[in-house]
């Protein structure tokens, strides 16, 4: 068995030796019948194209400008694409008109009688006003503010002293105070006690601040504009 | 002819870097405003009579006069 193996391994062998035998003189045929030239012949190596057919014709000077004009170009207009690009994306992040002219609020000022509170709703938070009367603005302005917990003037408080207009959200844990009540005859916070007074500071209870003003303006006589 | 006027522009221009890049930056502002102004005014006319500014003063007025009524 194993040698019956051995000679037909052997056998194999030779097959493959004779076609490669073969191949050899066909190639050898092939070879012989073409001719061959040799690269390193005596030969004139050293002959030069003739290129000024494509040289320039103007002096170097303005080739240089030319390319500088070229590059220069290039960062001109990448300047601008860049300066647009950065633009584009903060135009993109800034608010766009109809948040900007939701949250502004105009109110006239007419319908509001003297000694009354108005409660409106501002970026979802309601907003006092209150048109105070003379009494009530001696008042505010008299009281020796220095001694209070948020020591504020009350013309630090208002634009115009007959017109206060502050946030109607408690500065202890920010439930809405009550119009008109409370020991000092201005607002009084239900949940925890807070008095506040006619300009809106903390007079009595646990609320650390005054009552927050926000940013407002009055375009003429009759309105006020919130926001 | 084109040689003095290219001598004359390397001298100005790109001689030196400094100011071979403030002017690519002045000519960026300058490009930018001209390519605005153009395009708007290009847009501006291909859309004559149909954007809100051209037909804004006969409802502007409208109103006015309903107000007046």
């Amino acid at each position: 068995m194993a040698l019956s193996s051995a000679s037909t391994s052997l056998l194999r062998a030779c097959a493959r030796q004779q076609l490669s035998t073969t191949r050899a003189v066909v190639a050898s045929c092939q070879r012989n019948s073409s001719t061959f030239e040799s690269p390193f012949a005596a030969k004139d190596t050293t002959k030069i194209p003739d290129f000024s057919k494509y040289a320039s014709k103007k002096g170097p000077r303005s080739n240089q400008v030319f390319s500088y004009f070229v590059a220069g170009t290039m960062g001109l207009a990448s300047a601008v694409g860049a300066k647009a690009t950065v633009q584009d994306f903060l135009v993109n992040m800034s608010a766009s008109a109809d948040v900007l002219a939701q949250a502004k609020v105009e109110i006239g000022l007419a319908t509001i009688p003297e000694g009354k509170n108005v409660i409106i709703k501002w970026r979802g938070k309601p907003v006092f006003i209150r048109h105070r009367t003379a009494d009530e603005i001696k008042e505010a302005q008299e009281f020796d503010w220095k001694t209070l917990r948020d020591p504020e003037a009350d013309e630090d408080r208002v634009q115009k002293s007959e017109w206060l207009v502050m946030l109607g959200v408690c500065t202890h844990l920010g439930c809405v105070p009550i119009g008109e009540s409370g020991d000092f005859g201005g607002w009084f916070c239900p949940c925890h006690g807070s008095h506040y007074d006619i300009s809106g500071r903390i007079r009595k209870g646990p609320a650390p601040l005054n009552l927050e003003v926000p940013a407002y303006n009055f375009p003429d006589e009759e309105t006020l504009i919130i926001g | 002819m084109a040689g003095a006027f290219a001598a004359s522009i390397y001298q100005t221009l790109i001689r030196r870097n400094a100011v071979y890049l403030t002017s690519i930056f002045a000519g960026a502002f300058v490009f930018e405003v001209a390519f605005d102004t153009s395009t708007n005014k290009v847009w501006d006319t291909w859309n004559r009579g149909r954007q809100w500014k051209d037909i804004k003063h006969q409802y502007i007025n409208k109103a006015e006069e309903e107000d007046d009524e």
